[in-house]
Protein backbone atom coordinates (compact mmCIF):
# COMPACT_ATOMS: atom_id res chain seq x y z
CA UNK A 1 0.00 0.00 0.00
CA UNK A 2 3.09 2.37 0.76
CA UNK A 3 4.27 2.00 -2.91
CA UNK A 4 0.96 2.81 -4.01
CA UNK A 5 0.39 5.60 -1.96
CA UNK A 6 3.74 6.45 -2.96
CA UNK A 7 2.64 6.54 -6.75
CA UNK A 8 0.04 9.02 -5.54
CA UNK A 9 2.04 11.55 -4.15
CA UNK A 10 4.23 11.18 -7.08
CA UNK A 11 1.76 11.99 -9.91
CA UNK A 12 0.23 15.05 -7.60
CA UNK A 13 3.74 15.75 -6.83
CA UNK A 14 4.77 15.69 -10.43
CA UNK A 15 2.96 18.28 -11.68
CA UNK A 16 4.31 20.81 -9.50
CA UNK A 17 7.53 19.87 -10.10
CA UNK A 18 8.68 22.60 -12.58
CA UNK A 19 7.43 25.38 -9.86
CA UNK A 20 8.54 23.81 -7.22
CA UNK A 21 12.23 23.37 -8.64
CA UNK A 22 12.28 26.80 -9.60
CA UNK A 23 11.10 27.71 -5.89
CA UNK A 24 13.96 25.49 -4.34
CA UNK A 25 16.97 26.24 -6.29
CA UNK A 26 20.00 28.28 -5.29
CA UNK A 27 18.63 30.36 -2.21
CA UNK A 28 20.06 29.34 0.97
CA UNK A 29 17.98 31.69 2.94
CA UNK A 30 14.46 30.14 3.81
CA UNK A 31 12.01 32.85 2.53
CA UNK A 32 9.77 32.20 4.87
CA UNK A 33 11.45 31.80 8.03
CA UNK A 34 13.34 35.17 7.31
CA UNK A 35 16.99 33.13 8.16
CA UNK A 36 20.18 32.29 6.45
CA UNK A 37 21.59 28.65 6.82
CA UNK A 38 24.43 29.96 8.79
CA UNK A 39 22.36 31.33 10.74
CA UNK A 40 20.15 28.53 11.52
CA UNK A 41 22.98 25.79 11.87
CA UNK A 42 24.16 28.55 14.60
CA UNK A 43 21.06 28.46 16.27
CA UNK A 44 20.65 24.80 15.42
CA UNK A 45 23.80 24.13 18.13
CA UNK A 46 22.13 25.77 21.02
CA UNK A 47 19.31 23.29 20.27
CA UNK A 48 16.38 25.20 19.11
CA UNK A 49 13.65 23.33 17.60
CA UNK A 50 12.94 25.95 14.88
CA UNK A 51 16.19 26.47 13.70
CA UNK A 52 16.46 22.57 12.59
CA UNK A 53 13.16 23.08 10.74
CA UNK A 54 14.82 25.48 9.02
CA UNK A 55 17.82 23.60 7.68
CA UNK A 56 15.19 20.48 7.33
CA UNK A 57 13.06 23.02 4.88
CA UNK A 58 16.08 23.96 3.18
CA UNK A 59 17.43 20.58 2.27
CA UNK A 60 14.39 18.30 2.26
CA UNK A 61 13.95 17.56 -1.13
CA UNK A 62 17.30 17.51 -2.61
CA UNK A 63 18.10 14.69 0.51
CA UNK A 64 14.53 13.35 0.14
CA UNK A 65 14.83 12.71 -3.49
CA UNK A 66 18.22 11.45 -3.32
CA UNK A 67 17.05 8.55 -1.09
CA UNK A 68 14.00 8.14 -3.58
CA UNK A 69 16.27 7.35 -6.33
CA UNK A 70 18.53 5.24 -4.98
CA UNK A 71 15.78 3.01 -3.18
CA UNK A 72 12.58 3.31 -5.56
CA UNK A 73 10.50 3.21 -2.70
CA UNK A 74 8.86 6.50 -1.27
CA UNK A 75 8.60 4.79 2.49
CA UNK A 76 11.96 3.45 2.56
CA UNK A 77 13.29 6.84 1.14
CA UNK A 78 11.49 8.78 3.67
CA UNK A 79 12.57 6.65 6.33
CA UNK A 80 16.01 7.22 4.87
CA UNK A 81 15.65 10.66 4.75
CA UNK A 82 14.53 10.88 7.99
CA UNK A 83 17.52 9.13 9.70
CA UNK A 84 20.17 11.32 7.35
CA UNK A 85 18.23 14.07 8.82
CA UNK A 86 18.81 12.78 12.36
CA UNK A 87 22.09 12.02 12.31
CA UNK A 88 23.03 15.25 10.67
CA UNK A 89 21.26 17.14 13.90
CA UNK A 90 23.23 14.68 15.99
CA UNK A 91 26.37 15.80 14.71
CA UNK A 92 25.48 19.61 13.87
CA UNK A 93 27.57 20.66 16.88
CA UNK A 94 30.78 18.99 15.41
CA UNK A 95 30.00 21.20 12.05
CA UNK A 96 32.79 24.11 11.73
CA UNK A 97 32.07 25.27 8.12
CA UNK A 98 35.18 23.98 6.70
CA UNK A 99 32.98 22.28 3.82
CA UNK A 100 29.54 23.01 2.88
CA UNK A 101 26.86 22.12 4.71
CA UNK A 102 24.75 20.87 2.16
CA UNK A 103 28.46 18.94 0.77
CA UNK A 104 27.91 17.54 4.26
CA UNK A 105 24.81 16.96 4.72
CA UNK A 106 24.37 14.92 0.75
CA UNK A 107 27.72 13.05 2.12
CA UNK A 108 25.90 11.81 5.25
CA UNK A 109 22.60 10.94 2.97
CA UNK A 110 24.55 8.65 0.40
CA UNK A 111 26.65 6.79 3.73
CA UNK A 112 23.12 6.32 4.77
CA UNK A 113 21.28 4.61 1.83
CA UNK A 114 24.17 2.65 1.10
CA UNK A 115 24.24 1.07 4.60
CA UNK A 116 20.58 0.48 4.42
CA UNK A 117 21.04 -1.22 0.89
CA UNK A 118 24.53 -3.15 2.32
CA UNK A 119 22.27 -4.30 4.82
CA UNK A 120 19.85 -5.11 3.07
CA UNK A 121 22.10 -7.51 0.51
CA UNK A 122 21.68 -5.41 -2.64
CA UNK A 123 25.03 -4.69 -4.59
CA UNK A 124 25.49 -0.99 -3.92
CA UNK A 125 29.50 -2.08 -5.51
CA UNK A 126 27.70 -4.25 -7.96
CA UNK A 127 31.77 -3.50 -9.57
CA UNK A 128 34.20 -6.02 -11.26
CA UNK A 129 33.45 -9.58 -9.22
CA UNK A 130 29.67 -9.09 -10.12
CA UNK A 131 29.90 -7.73 -13.31
CA UNK A 132 31.59 -10.58 -14.78
CA UNK A 133 28.92 -12.48 -14.02
CA UNK A 134 26.08 -10.44 -14.56
CA UNK A 135 24.03 -10.63 -17.38
CA UNK A 136 22.66 -7.29 -16.20
CA UNK A 137 25.14 -5.47 -18.32
CA UNK A 138 23.54 -3.71 -21.31
CA UNK A 139 24.50 -5.65 -24.68
CA UNK A 140 25.24 -2.85 -26.80
CA UNK A 141 25.47 -3.87 -30.66
CA UNK A 142 27.83 -0.34 -31.87
CA UNK A 143 27.02 0.77 -34.67
CA UNK A 144 23.76 -1.88 -35.44
CA UNK A 145 21.52 -0.05 -34.49
CA UNK A 146 20.38 3.03 -35.74
CA UNK A 147 18.00 4.82 -33.02
CA UNK A 148 17.93 8.18 -31.37
CA UNK A 149 16.00 9.56 -28.61
CA UNK A 150 15.98 13.18 -30.24
CA UNK A 151 14.57 16.39 -28.29
CA UNK A 152 14.36 15.78 -25.73
CA UNK A 153 13.52 13.26 -22.55
CA UNK A 154 9.85 13.10 -20.48
CA UNK A 155 10.94 13.46 -16.98
CA UNK A 156 8.54 10.41 -16.00
CA UNK A 157 9.57 7.80 -18.10
CA UNK A 158 13.80 9.08 -17.16
CA UNK A 159 12.62 8.24 -13.80
CA UNK A 160 10.97 5.13 -14.21
CA UNK A 161 13.55 3.58 -16.62
CA UNK A 162 16.05 4.83 -13.64
CA UNK A 163 14.06 3.16 -10.85
CA UNK A 164 14.62 -0.43 -13.09
CA UNK A 165 18.13 0.08 -13.46
CA UNK A 166 19.65 -2.67 -11.07
CA UNK A 167 21.02 -1.16 -7.93
CA UNK A 168 24.87 -1.36 -8.53
CA UNK A 169 23.89 1.28 -11.78
CA UNK A 170 21.14 3.48 -9.99
CA UNK A 171 23.96 4.16 -7.08
CA UNK A 172 26.54 5.32 -9.91
CA UNK A 173 24.40 6.87 -12.11
CA UNK A 174 22.33 8.63 -9.18
CA UNK A 175 25.13 10.23 -7.53
CA UNK A 176 27.12 11.29 -10.77
CA UNK A 177 24.09 12.40 -13.25
CA UNK A 178 21.62 13.76 -10.99
CA UNK A 179 23.50 14.88 -7.59
CA UNK A 180 26.74 15.76 -9.72
CA UNK A 181 29.67 13.83 -7.44
CA UNK A 182 32.67 13.12 -9.42
CA UNK A 183 34.39 9.91 -9.85
CA UNK A 184 36.97 10.29 -7.78
CA UNK A 185 33.60 11.45 -4.71
CA UNK A 186 31.93 8.39 -6.48
CA UNK A 187 34.99 5.86 -5.67
CA UNK A 188 35.81 7.44 -2.80
CA UNK A 189 32.06 6.83 -0.98
CA UNK A 190 31.11 3.72 -2.73
CA UNK A 191 34.38 1.94 -2.34
CA UNK A 192 35.34 1.26 -5.46
CA UNK A 193 37.94 2.69 -8.19
CA UNK A 194 37.40 5.70 -10.66
CA UNK A 195 37.82 3.77 -14.15
CA UNK A 196 35.15 1.34 -12.43
CA UNK A 197 33.00 3.99 -11.44
CA UNK A 198 33.31 5.47 -14.75
CA UNK A 199 32.18 1.78 -16.38
CA UNK A 200 29.55 1.51 -13.94
CA UNK A 201 27.89 4.79 -15.17
CA UNK A 202 28.48 4.16 -18.96
CA UNK A 203 27.16 0.95 -18.79
CA UNK A 204 24.01 2.47 -16.51
CA UNK A 205 23.33 5.50 -19.09
CA UNK A 206 23.19 2.30 -21.98
CA UNK A 207 20.59 0.59 -20.17
CA UNK A 208 18.55 3.83 -19.45
CA UNK A 209 18.99 4.38 -23.12
CA UNK A 210 17.26 1.11 -24.11
CA UNK A 211 14.34 1.41 -21.42
CA UNK A 212 13.74 4.84 -22.52
CA UNK A 213 14.07 3.40 -26.57
CA UNK A 214 12.14 0.54 -25.51
CA UNK A 215 9.58 2.97 -23.58
CA UNK A 216 9.49 5.40 -26.51
CA UNK A 217 8.41 2.30 -29.37
CA UNK A 218 5.72 1.16 -26.80
CA UNK A 219 4.15 4.49 -26.52
CA UNK A 220 4.20 5.06 -29.97
CA UNK A 221 2.49 1.48 -30.91
CA UNK A 222 -0.60 2.31 -28.21
CA UNK A 223 -0.58 6.17 -28.98
CA UNK B 1 38.11 4.33 -35.70
CA UNK B 2 35.84 1.74 -35.80
CA UNK B 3 32.46 1.90 -33.60
CA UNK B 4 34.05 -1.08 -31.85
CA UNK B 5 36.52 1.38 -30.75
CA UNK B 6 34.21 4.29 -30.05
CA UNK B 7 33.11 1.81 -27.19
CA UNK B 8 35.82 1.06 -25.99
CA UNK B 9 37.08 4.97 -25.69
CA UNK B 10 33.45 6.42 -24.90
CA UNK B 11 33.15 5.71 -21.21
CA UNK B 12 36.44 8.10 -20.66
CA UNK B 13 35.53 10.61 -22.80
CA UNK B 14 31.88 11.16 -22.17
CA UNK B 15 32.55 12.67 -18.59
CA UNK B 16 36.40 13.89 -19.05
CA UNK B 17 36.11 15.58 -22.45
CA UNK B 18 33.57 18.40 -23.33
CA UNK B 19 32.83 19.03 -26.85
CA UNK B 20 35.26 19.82 -29.15
CA UNK B 21 37.41 18.24 -26.97
CA UNK B 22 37.68 14.81 -28.67
CA UNK B 23 40.53 12.89 -30.13
CA UNK B 24 40.02 13.87 -33.89
CA UNK B 25 39.96 10.29 -35.42
CA UNK B 26 36.55 9.95 -33.00
CA UNK B 27 35.26 13.30 -34.20
CA UNK B 28 35.82 12.25 -37.56
CA UNK B 29 34.11 8.35 -36.95
CA UNK B 30 31.26 9.88 -34.94
CA UNK B 31 30.43 12.45 -37.72
CA UNK B 32 30.17 9.36 -39.89
CA UNK B 33 28.77 6.94 -39.00
CA UNK B 34 25.05 8.00 -37.45
CA UNK B 35 24.46 4.97 -34.93
CA UNK B 36 27.55 5.97 -33.22
CA UNK B 37 26.53 9.66 -33.24
CA UNK B 38 22.88 9.07 -32.26
CA UNK B 39 24.36 7.33 -29.41
CA UNK B 40 26.74 9.97 -28.15
CA UNK B 41 23.84 12.83 -28.54
CA UNK B 42 21.61 10.33 -26.34
CA UNK B 43 24.09 9.67 -23.60
CA UNK B 44 24.19 13.34 -23.35
CA UNK B 45 20.86 14.05 -23.52
CA UNK B 46 20.24 11.10 -20.48
CA UNK B 47 22.80 12.52 -18.63
CA UNK B 48 21.76 16.68 -18.71
CA UNK B 49 17.84 15.40 -18.14
CA UNK B 50 19.09 13.58 -15.39
CA UNK B 51 20.34 16.21 -13.74
CA UNK B 52 16.97 18.09 -13.55
CA UNK B 53 15.95 15.18 -11.18
CA UNK B 54 17.38 16.51 -8.41
CA UNK B 55 15.47 17.72 -5.38
CA UNK B 56 12.24 17.78 -7.81
CA UNK B 57 10.67 15.61 -4.66
CA UNK B 58 8.87 16.51 -1.48
CA UNK B 59 8.83 14.84 1.66
CA UNK B 60 5.62 14.18 3.31
CA UNK B 61 5.02 16.79 6.41
CA UNK B 62 5.46 13.31 8.32
CA UNK B 63 8.91 13.21 7.91
CA UNK B 64 9.31 16.52 9.36
CA UNK B 65 7.20 15.49 12.52
CA UNK B 66 8.79 12.10 13.43
CA UNK B 67 12.22 14.14 13.30
CA UNK B 68 11.30 16.61 15.64
CA UNK B 69 9.49 13.98 18.03
CA UNK B 70 12.85 12.53 17.80
CA UNK B 71 14.82 15.20 18.80
CA UNK B 72 12.61 15.90 21.24
CA UNK B 73 12.54 12.11 22.91
CA UNK B 74 16.84 12.38 22.36
CA UNK B 75 17.10 16.16 24.43
CA UNK B 76 18.59 17.57 21.11
CA UNK B 77 16.29 20.63 21.54
CA UNK B 78 17.47 22.45 24.67
CA UNK B 79 15.08 23.60 27.19
CA UNK B 80 16.30 27.37 26.58
CA UNK B 81 15.09 26.94 23.13
CA UNK B 82 11.19 26.61 24.95
CA UNK B 83 11.98 29.27 27.03
CA UNK B 84 11.34 33.22 26.61
CA UNK B 85 15.13 35.31 25.61
CA UNK B 86 15.66 38.13 27.73
CA UNK B 87 15.89 40.56 25.11
CA UNK B 88 13.85 40.61 21.80
CA UNK B 89 15.16 38.07 19.46
CA UNK B 90 16.46 39.80 16.08
CA UNK B 91 14.42 36.31 14.01
CA UNK B 92 11.50 36.26 16.58
CA UNK B 93 10.03 32.70 15.01
CA UNK B 94 13.39 30.69 16.17
CA UNK B 95 12.38 31.50 19.86
CA UNK B 96 9.20 30.27 21.67
CA UNK B 97 8.76 31.89 24.93
CA UNK B 98 8.18 30.90 28.60
CA UNK B 99 6.71 28.78 30.46
CA UNK B 100 3.83 29.34 32.07
CA UNK B 101 0.81 27.84 34.89
CA UNK B 102 0.44 24.15 33.11
CA UNK B 103 -2.65 24.34 31.13
CA UNK B 104 -4.77 21.49 30.99
CA UNK B 105 -5.01 20.01 27.45
CA UNK B 106 -6.80 16.89 28.29
CA UNK B 107 -8.80 17.32 25.13
CA UNK B 108 -6.20 17.31 22.50
CA UNK B 109 -6.03 13.22 23.22
CA UNK B 110 -9.29 12.69 22.35
CA UNK B 111 -9.33 14.69 19.47
CA UNK B 112 -6.42 13.38 18.08
CA UNK B 113 -7.74 10.38 18.31
CA UNK B 114 -11.30 11.28 16.91
CA UNK B 115 -9.19 12.74 13.87
CA UNK B 116 -7.80 8.99 13.34
CA UNK B 117 -10.83 7.67 13.50
CA UNK B 118 -12.42 10.24 11.11
CA UNK B 119 -9.66 9.77 8.84
CA UNK B 120 -10.63 5.50 8.35
CA UNK B 121 -14.30 6.37 8.66
CA UNK B 122 -13.64 8.83 5.48
CA UNK B 123 -11.50 6.85 3.61
CA UNK B 124 -13.52 3.20 4.25
CA UNK B 125 -16.68 4.66 3.22
CA UNK B 126 -17.32 5.69 -0.70
CA UNK B 127 -19.63 8.96 -0.35
CA UNK B 128 -21.23 10.76 -3.75
CA UNK B 129 -19.08 13.49 -4.06
CA UNK B 130 -21.72 16.00 -3.15
CA UNK B 131 -22.36 14.19 0.01
CA UNK B 132 -19.00 14.01 0.47
CA UNK B 133 -18.79 17.88 0.45
CA UNK B 134 -21.49 18.31 3.19
CA UNK B 135 -20.63 15.86 5.74
CA UNK B 136 -17.92 16.08 7.98
CA UNK B 137 -16.40 12.85 8.83
CA UNK B 138 -15.82 13.10 12.44
CA UNK B 139 -19.79 13.74 12.77
CA UNK B 140 -20.59 10.25 11.20
CA UNK B 141 -18.85 8.38 13.79
CA UNK B 142 -18.74 7.36 17.39
CA UNK B 143 -15.90 9.46 18.58
CA UNK B 144 -13.43 7.50 20.42
CA UNK B 145 -12.48 9.93 23.11
CA UNK B 146 -13.27 8.76 26.75
CA UNK B 147 -14.51 12.06 27.07
CA UNK B 148 -17.41 14.36 24.86
CA UNK B 149 -14.64 16.02 22.53
CA UNK B 150 -14.88 18.70 20.16
CA UNK B 151 -15.20 17.36 16.57
CA UNK B 152 -13.40 18.35 13.93
CA UNK B 153 -14.65 19.34 10.43
CA UNK B 154 -14.09 18.04 7.81
CA UNK B 155 -11.67 19.89 5.21
CA UNK B 156 -14.73 20.24 2.80
CA UNK B 157 -17.17 21.41 4.76
CA UNK B 158 -15.04 24.39 6.46
CA UNK B 159 -13.96 25.30 2.84
CA UNK B 160 -17.80 25.71 2.48
CA UNK B 161 -17.26 28.62 4.59
CA UNK B 162 -13.76 29.86 3.86
CA UNK B 163 -13.85 32.14 1.14
CA UNK B 164 -9.93 33.31 2.02
CA UNK B 165 -7.21 31.26 0.16
CA UNK B 166 -4.59 29.82 3.05
CA UNK B 167 -1.49 29.58 1.86
CA UNK B 168 0.48 25.91 2.10
CA UNK B 169 3.64 27.14 3.83
CA UNK B 170 4.87 23.60 5.17
CA UNK B 171 4.37 21.80 2.06
CA UNK B 172 5.57 24.35 0.21
CA UNK B 173 3.22 23.37 -2.98
CA UNK B 174 2.28 26.73 -4.45
CA UNK B 175 -0.97 27.51 -5.38
CA UNK B 176 -1.55 27.01 -9.21
CA UNK B 177 -5.14 28.77 -10.79
CA UNK B 178 -4.90 25.72 -13.30
CA UNK B 179 -3.94 22.83 -10.13
CA UNK B 180 -7.04 20.60 -11.41
CA UNK B 181 -6.60 18.64 -7.85
CA UNK B 182 -6.81 22.05 -6.00
CA UNK B 183 -10.56 23.06 -5.05
CA UNK B 184 -11.25 26.69 -5.77
CA UNK B 185 -11.72 27.65 -2.10
CA UNK B 186 -9.39 27.36 0.69
CA UNK B 187 -10.31 25.77 4.15
CA UNK B 188 -9.99 27.78 7.67
CA UNK B 189 -9.05 26.10 10.84
CA UNK B 190 -11.93 24.38 12.31
CA UNK B 191 -13.17 25.33 15.89
CA UNK B 192 -11.13 22.83 17.47
CA UNK B 193 -8.16 23.64 15.70
CA UNK B 194 -8.67 27.37 16.66
CA UNK B 195 -9.04 25.88 20.27
CA UNK B 196 -5.92 23.91 19.71
CA UNK B 197 -3.77 27.57 18.29
CA UNK B 198 -5.46 29.45 21.98
CA UNK B 199 -4.04 26.47 23.55
CA UNK B 200 -0.81 26.65 21.92
CA UNK B 201 -0.64 30.29 22.50
CA UNK B 202 -1.10 30.50 26.03
CA UNK B 203 1.47 27.91 26.72
CA UNK B 204 4.19 28.76 24.16
CA UNK B 205 2.65 32.03 22.16
CA UNK B 206 5.78 31.76 19.92
CA UNK B 207 5.33 28.54 18.94
CA UNK B 208 2.10 29.23 17.33
CA UNK B 209 3.21 30.45 14.33
CA UNK B 210 4.87 26.95 13.51
CA UNK B 211 1.88 25.09 14.72
CA UNK B 212 -0.21 27.45 12.59
CA UNK B 213 1.59 26.40 9.50
CA UNK B 214 1.99 22.93 9.99
CA UNK B 215 -2.00 22.58 10.58
CA UNK B 216 -2.45 24.92 7.69
CA UNK B 217 -0.47 22.49 5.25
CA UNK B 218 -2.11 19.13 6.86
CA UNK B 219 -5.14 20.91 6.29
CA UNK B 220 -4.73 21.58 2.60
CA UNK B 221 -3.72 18.02 2.72
CA UNK B 222 -6.61 16.66 3.54
CA UNK B 223 -8.47 18.86 1.44
CA UNK B 224 -6.87 18.51 -1.69
CA UNK B 225 -6.91 14.96 -1.14
CA UNK B 226 -10.79 14.81 -0.14
CA UNK B 227 -11.45 16.56 -3.43
CA UNK B 228 -9.43 14.00 -5.48
CA UNK B 229 -11.39 11.65 -3.64
CA UNK B 230 -14.64 13.25 -4.06
CA UNK B 231 -13.97 12.90 -7.98
CA UNK B 232 -12.22 9.53 -8.06
CA UNK B 233 -14.17 7.60 -5.26
CA UNK B 234 -12.35 4.66 -6.78
CA UNK B 235 -9.06 5.64 -6.18
CA UNK B 236 -7.99 3.38 -3.47
CA UNK B 237 -4.41 5.06 -3.35
CA UNK B 238 -5.59 8.51 -2.80
CA UNK B 239 -8.18 7.17 0.24
CA UNK B 240 -4.86 5.61 1.70
CA UNK B 241 -3.44 9.27 1.41
CA UNK B 242 -6.09 11.11 3.04
CA UNK B 243 -6.08 8.75 5.91
CA UNK B 244 -2.52 9.21 5.88
CA UNK B 245 -2.95 12.94 6.26
CA UNK B 246 -5.56 12.68 9.26
CA UNK B 247 -3.22 10.03 11.02
CA UNK B 248 -1.03 13.33 10.18
CA UNK B 249 -3.14 16.20 12.01
CA UNK B 250 -3.77 13.89 14.78
CA UNK B 251 -0.12 13.10 15.34
CA UNK B 252 0.41 17.11 14.96
CA UNK B 253 -2.13 17.55 18.17
CA UNK B 254 -0.22 14.59 19.62
CA UNK B 255 3.35 16.53 19.86
CA UNK B 256 1.62 19.23 20.56
CA UNK B 257 -0.11 17.58 23.74
CA UNK B 258 3.43 16.21 24.88
CA UNK B 259 5.16 19.71 24.60
CA UNK B 260 2.53 21.50 26.62
CA UNK B 261 1.67 19.26 29.07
Amino acid sequence: MRDSLGKFVQRKEFEAASERLAAGKGDLTDPKQGITEAEAIEQAKQGREAAFEVLYHLHKRRVYSLCLRMVSNPAQAEDLAQEAFLQLFRKIATFRGESAFSTWLHRMTVNVVLMQLRKKGLPVVSLEETLAANDEAPKKEFGTKDVKLTGSIDRLQLQRAIDRLPPGYRTVFVLHDIEGFEHNEIAQIVGCSIGNSKSQLHKARLKLRDYLTFMRAEKAKTG
Amino acid sequence: MKCSDVERVLPELLDGAPDGAFPADFETHVKSCPACSNLVSDLKLISSEARQLAATEEPAPRVWLRIAAELRAEGLISDAAIREPESAPTRPILVPTSRRPRWSAWWLAPVAAALVAAGSYVVSHKPAPQVAKQQAPATRVASPAPVASPIPETPAATSASAPTPAPRQMAQKPAKPTDTIRPAVEPESSEEDQQFLTAVSTRAPSMRTTYENQLKAVNADIRETQAYVDRNPGDTDARQHLMDAYEQKALLYQIALDRIQ
